[in-house]
């Protein structure tokens, strides 16, 4: 009877695993002796007869911010399309240490003007009284100007907010940010996307970016989704991903950049040719191409810190005047075929349209790490290897910034 | 292809052509002596020592055409009934001889009534004759062919009717290649819930063979049915007790090859019934309390018990009390071993080598009273209660050559994640019915409450970065967390509880032999309420060295929670906070909730008009339809707390018509415009986040007239015509040839498509303007060799569909969220070209030893799991040959031994990408955790015993 044989296995199975499932779960009481959720408002003191005004939902008209006043972003800030948004000098815009759903939003069609001075920077944190990357959301600017995961007037929707970007208006002008400062964002979007310091979704060259600072973010420091907008003067500092990424066909200038890791973090720069989970849907077929002028990327020791630049999917980018400090390997080109006949990363560098020009390497291990599956040899990428002298933040984040 | 139709049509000339000779008939009526003389369908009548017989119709009418001239006895049987012989009946040339008898229980046979059932709709026979019968386009299959063809659920039986497949390793059943969107499943004739929130409806394989009296699909729409109606409807019948008493139990044992070798592992927490006890804890309280680390078992041996019963009371005036009642439980381990690919343009992830336990567990409870007040008055009660669970524990990246595009020390290697998840299922299902005769009317009413809760409690996921360095025996390199989000490693639990009343109301009136009407109305209002939350866990040092990847209990314990700066290993954060706590360290509120709203009210009313062999069935049905959505959701800005409904009124009209060109042969058309209506899950805005796939809602499927959409249009509903043509010929007892052709059009279709949103995620559109659906289905059931009394020795059947389907697609669509396509047409998502289901039956006598022997097969082509978007392909569901063997075994007449394998073939489970540089194997929402597995042999013994 080898059935009763094996019934009698089966109760043994019964037997061995709990017939029941248990509980045993503990009464938890938390004690909270801290502060960390109980700032107080006005922090500036002295500007009496101002008052905080809590900042959040969806402007369909200009938003001025007073000088007098102390504003809180307590949740999610949209400017619509046909709005500004004007942050005076000096202001420090405090954020909800809410983690997710806390940040502003700038739409297509809605502008930003934050026009600090090296003096007054204007600055956007968050507002625990011991803060940590993390704490917010961060800064978000839409465009209209092309990115290549959408073809035509089509758009895209962004990873934060599932807002509309990208077009056809490659000078789109989304306002001006000018000595500015974002500090302690990347709060959780969801369970799988965090917040940037400051994330720009097909913004145009219409736009002044100049003199930017992302200070201890939990994600990237500055994203590019696509777009065509020029960023000089910017300095990311302490972000736990990647400091610059850029993906979606980005096509701008960035001149004088300056990245430095903290503890936490991943690559100096990331950068995608296109946005792998849908696909590059440009016609014709386009691929992110920017220039970086003046470029400094400092790591914590060859030891420590894997890669410095990451080009992959495709992209394209002139590098000049660079120096990287402190990693195993200064670039990694990968290759991500859509096709395994193609090798995109691989051929803009043999075409000329991926190139470094004047680096200098300083606790590097491997300066080229080629993944592309095409043979190139060091000095297609590179000329003038010993010549970079970087960016002279000492000079230019002299003031305004932090954390250096 | 082409010779096998080729084959069926020769086969139909050769069968019609038999010639008629001067023959007579015999006709009459059987009557049930225990119902009152009423009349008892589906008894048994042939002609001693002929293999003439047939089956008596649901009004006790029989007629045995082209019977010789002669003298002969005729046989008359029913299930549980004495069997009554009828001498001298003498047949004339051209003539019609009448024989009328009444049948009634037969004591001495008592025991055997005991056998399955004593119902009527059990029988394959019966089940064909009823088809015969029936109004409208209908396949059922009863309790007697479900159990010779050793199909232990619900999901199995309609898997064996015609231009129906299911899914491999799931219970998702595909009607005409339409998928579950398109489908709808009723019980006894009210609407059921689903147990899974990623369904409409419930997973047929949670109705185990001792609950079903019968499972029917209706593929042609008539105006009784709710109008949400594409593919088709799934009704299943509770089973019903009529006789004396009788006490049945089983039980029985099987292995899975690919299970019984391995160390099996379930997530902690739950219990061997699939019980769970810490659902009323708060989670955070879970997270504290509870590890990671999943648990070991021991002898994973799969068991089914159980046990049934009912009895019956007759009292003097004619009533009868009737009760049945069953209980049962059955488990499952199933081990899984493939890859695991996350694959769009580029490779996002890839685990090589990754492996899936799963404890499966199904508890079914059922109570039925009926009461029988007089002929013309009947009551029922009907209870149904169900507990499923799955308990899975996956490791993926196991040999330690996992990658991830975006992994942080090592992009080349060593990429890892653990998950330990369970899901409980409770629905609970209470039914009030009861028919009422008055001269010409009758009516027929029931109501219903259902509920569902559905949880998963503290799904367990780790991810890990250089786990070759577990592997490697060297203790001084460990793998670290990966930490780039702080929910790369996470506790998450979710809730769902779906409530409905439901009922229906019909009218019947026989204005005359030729002539009824029905009046109706039905009302259903349904309400879903969700909820969920997570925990990450931040590690603070992102070089922290897991020592020991079989115990996180002891990185993750509460001694470790950074409470103050520096001092800890990890802390815990939530997404959404309670207001005045932070997100750090501290319980949260729920992530996303929404609640869902569906009111359903319609009128009805159809005519059945008999005229010679004409049966005409027009209707016209009118339904109000109510859905709403109230979401609160994270990530969608501004707009993330808000309500989509909408509010519509149709008019669906139906015709049904049956030509009788003989007696065994019949031709049909129905024509109907129906409905399809978007569910709950694909309107919510909210997003599951799985290993490899995410899959959110979209409330566009419910209208929009925002002027900056592109090719959203204020539409909340498809409109679906359909057009059925069919032949059927019933051949012989048990026998049917049918051919039917079919076509849909179906409106502003929905597909599930990858959103382009800079994350990947899966979700719902009106991806185009119409759909088009033509197929042919053939069905062949014949009995090759038949014994002496003319009972089916061995018997085969075959049936198959083959199918066309075309969508169009727009190039842009731009609303809530935003896609393009580079295609222009493409089929239909969930369509295949071709599906078979066959079987061969073999049951020899040796006295009283009465063996049945059954080989079933089915097979389902290639078919499109999720629709490619920009320039990415689609993924593809790849075909799946399955063959089972069932042996039962009557050893006595009240004792069984049956002996099963299933699935011979242990073919590979596959969905690939489809690349311009080849096929990728991927994973799917609709599939397991791995891809390229196999699902391994169940060897099974069962004993059953009836007293």
């Amino acid at each position: 009877m080898k059935n009763r044989i094996l019934f009698g296995f089966a109760l043994l199975g019964a037997l061995a695993m709990t017939s029941c499932a248990s509980d045993d779960t503990a009464d938890i009481n938390i004690t909270d002796n801290s502060v960390v959720n109980n700032t107080t408002t006005n922090p500036g003191g002295g500007s009496t007869g101002g008052q905080t005004i809590f900042l959040s939902g969806t402007y369909t008209e200009d938003l001025e911010l007073d000088a007098n006043n102390t504003y809180k972003v307590n949740g999610s800030l949209i400017m619509a399309a046909g709005t500004t948004l004007r942050v005076p000098a000096g202001m420090t815009v405090e954020a909800l240490a809410a983690g997710s759903d806390v940040y502003i939003a700038i739409s297509v069609g809605a502008q930003i003007e934050a026009i600090g001075t090296a003096d007054n920077p204007i600055v956007f944190t968050s507002d625990a009284s011991a803060p940590a990357a993390g704490d917010w959301g961060g800064l978000i600017l839409l465009g209209d100007a092309p990115v290549n995961s959408v073809s035509g007037t089509a758009t895209s929707t962004s990873e934060i907010a599932s807002l509309p970007y990208g077009g056809t208006d490659a000078a789109d002008n989304s306002g001006t940010l000018r000595y500015v400062r974002v500090q302690y964002s990347g709060g959780s979007a969801d369970g799988q996307s965090e917040n940037n310091g400051i994330s720009f979704y097909g913004v145009g060259n219409g736009t002044i970016v100049e003199y930017v600072q992302v200070f201890e973010g939990k994600d990237d420091g500055i994203e590019f989704f696509g777009g065509t907008v020029d960023v000089d003067f910017a300095a990311v500092i302490g972000a736990q991903d990647d400091s610059i990424d850029w993906t979606e066909g980005y096509t701008g200038t960035i001149t004088n950049a300056y990245v430095k890791h903290g503890a936490d973090h991943d690559k100096g720069i990331e950068a995608d040719g296109f946005n792998t989970d849908i696909g590059n849907n440009s016609n014709p077929i386009y691929f992110s191409a920017p220039t970086v002028n003046n470029l400094t990327i400092i790591g914590l020791g060859s030891a420590n810190s894997s890669e410095a630049v990451r080009l992959r999917a495709g992209t394209r980018a002139m590098f000049n005047n660079v120096v990287l400090e402190g990693y195993n390997e200064g670039f990694d080109l990968d290759t991500d075929p859509v096709v395994p006949a193609d090798h995109p990363t691989g051929e803009g560098v043999v075409s000329g349209e991926t190139q470094v020009t004047d680096i200098t390497f300083i606790d590097i291990n491997v300066k080229v790490k080629n993944d592309t599956g095409i043979m190139f040899t060091e000095a297609d990428l590179i000329s003038g290897d010993g010549n970079g002298t970087g960016t002279d933040f000492a000079s230019w984040g002299a003031g305004w910034t932090v954390g250096n | 292809m082409k010779q096998k139709i080729t084959f069926t049509i020769f086969l139909l000339f050769t069968f019609v052509l038999i010639g008629n000779a001067q023959n007579g008939s015999i006709v009459g009526k059987v009557q049930d002596k225990e119902e009152n003389n009423a009349p008892l369908p589906f008894a048994n009548i042939s002609i001693k020592g002929t293999s003439k017989g047939t089956t008596s119709d649901l009004d006790g009418l029989y007629q045995i055409p082209e019977v010789a001239p002669g003298t002969y006895t005729l046989v008359f049987s029913f299930v549980g009934y004495k069997t009554q012989e009828v001498e001298n009946v003498v047949v004339n040339p051209g003539k019609i001889t009448n024989v009328d008898v009444i049948l009634s229980v037969n004591a001495a046979a008592l025991d055997a009534i005991v056998i399955t059932a004593t119902t009527r709709k059990v029988s394959e026979a019966a089940t064909l004759l009823e088809q015969k019968k029936s109004k409208d386009i209908k396949q059922i299959i009863g309790a007697e062919e479900l159990a010779r063809k050793g199909v232990g659920d619900a999901a199995g039986a309609v898997s064996k009717i015609s231009g129906v497949s299911r899914q491999e390793g799931s219970s998702n059943v595909y009607v005409r290649g339409m998928g579950d969107r398109y489908l709808n499943t009723t019980f006894n004739g009210l609407p059921l819930p689903s147990n899974n929130i990623e369904k409409k409806n419930i997973s047929l394989g949670l109705f185990a063979t001792d609950v079903i009296e019968n499972v029917s699909i209706s593929k042609a729409y008539s105006g009784k049915q709710y109008g949400d109606f594409a593919a088709g409807n799934v009704n299943i019948n509770s089973k019903e007790y009529r006789g004396e008493g009788f006490i049945e139990a089983f039980t029985g044992s099987s292995i899975n090859t690919n299970a019984i070798n391995e160390d099996f592992v379930v997530s902690e927490g739950s219990g061997y019934f699939g019980d769970y006890a810490r659902h009323n804890q708060n989670p955070f309280a879970v997270v504290l309390s509870h590890g990671i680390d999943p648990e070991a078992v021991s002898a994973p041996i799969n068991t089914n018990f159980g046990i049934a019963g009912g009895k019956s009371w007759t009292f003097g005036n004619d009533s009868r009390l009737s009760v049945f009642g069953t209980v049962s439980f059955e488990n499952g381990y199933e081990y899984r071993r493939g890859e695991a690919t996350d694959f769009t343009t580029v490779e996002k992830k890839t685990f090589k080598d990754a492996e899936e336990f799963e404890y499966s567990t199904t508890t079914t409870a059922m109570g039925t009273v009926s009461y029988k007040i007089n002929d013309d008055n009947k009551l029922k009660f009907n209870s149904l209660f169900i507990n499923s669970s799955t308990n899975e524990v996956g490791y993926f990246g196991i040999d330690g050559t996992g990658r991830d595009r975006d992994a942080i020390l090592n992009t080349d290697e060593g990429f890892y994640q653990m998950n330990a998840q369970f899901d409980q299922n409770q629905v609970y299902v209470n039914q009030l019915m009861g028919t009422h005769k008055s001269g010409k009317f009758e009516i027929d009413w029931a109501a219903g409450y259902n509920f569902v809760v559905a949880k998963q409690p503290d799904r367990r996921r780790i991810t890990l970065e250089n786990y070759q360095f577990a592997l490697d025996n060297d203790p001084s390199t460990n793998p670290t967390f990966y930490s780039n989000i702080v929910f790369d490693n996470q506790r998450y639990f979710q809730d769902i509880d779906d409530s409905e009343f439901n009922g229906r109301l019909n009218l019947e009136y026989e204005a005359n032999e030729n002539l009824k009407l029905n009046f109706g109305y039905n009302a259903r209002a349904k309400e879903r309420n969700f909820e969920n939350i997570r925990y990450g866990y931040d590690i603070i040092d992102s070089d922290f060295q897991v020592t020991d990847v079989n115990n996180f209990d002891a990185v993750f314990s509460p001694n470790n929670i950074n409470l103050t700066s520096g001092d800890g290993i990890y802390e815990i954060r939530v997404i959404n906070t309670i207001p005045g706590l932070s997100n750090v360290n501290r319980p949260g509120l729920p992530e996303n909730t929404y609640k869902g709203n569906l009111d359903i009210f319609a009128g009805y009313v159809d005519a059945e008009i008999q005229t010679g062999k004409w049966l005409i069935v027009p209707g016209i049905r009118f339904e109000a339809f109510d859905q709403s959505i109230a979401y609160d959701v994270i990530n969608l800005g501004n707009s993330g707390n808000a309500t989509a409904s909408a509010n519509e009124n149709f008019i669906l009209p139906s015709l049904n018509i049956k030509y009788e060109l003989n007696e065994e042969q019949n031709l049909r058309l129905a024509a109907s415009r129906t409905v399809s209506l978007p569910e709950f899950k694909e309107t919510a805005p909210f997003v599951y986040i799985d290993v490899t796939n995410r899959v959110g809602g979209n409330p566009d499927l419910l209208g929009s007239t925002n002027p900056n959409f592109i090719n959203v249009s204020d539409v909340a509903y498809s409109d679906v015509l359909n057009l059925d043509l069919k032949y059927e010929w019933f051949f012989g007892k048990g026998e049917i040839f049918s051919v039917s052709a079919f076509a849909k059009r179906i409106s502003d279709p929905v597909n599930r498509v990858v959103a382009f949103d800079a994350t990947g995620t899966q979700r719902y559109f009106r991806t185009g303007e119409t759909a088009e659906v033509y197929g042919l289905e053939l069905e062949f059931r014949k009995n090759i060799l038949k014994d002496a009394d003319d009972n089916n020795l061995l018997g085969f059947g075959i049936n198959t569909t083959l199918m066309h389907t075309e969508q169009d697609l727009y190039d842009v669509i731009q609303g809530t969220y935003s896609v393009s396509f580079s295609e222009t047409t493409e089929q239909l998502q969930g369509a295949s070209p071709f599906i078979v289901n066959a079987d061969v039956s073999y049951s020899p006598t040796f006295g009283n030893y009465k063996p049945t022997g059954n080989l079933v097969f089915s097979y389902f082509a290639d078919r499109i799991d999720a629709l490619g978007s920009g320039q990415l392909g689609n993924i593809i569901e790849k075909s799946v040959p399955t063959l089972d063997f069932i042996l039962k075994n009557s050893i006595t007449e009240n004792f069984e031994i049956n002996f099963s394998v299933r699935n011979i073939l242990n073919p590979d489970v596959k969905f690939i990408r489809e690349t311009s540089g080849g096929d990728v194997l991927v994973t799917s929402t609709n599939g397991k955790g791995v891809s390229g597995y196999d699902r391994g042999r169940n060897i099974g013994l069962q004993l059953k015993y009836k007293f």
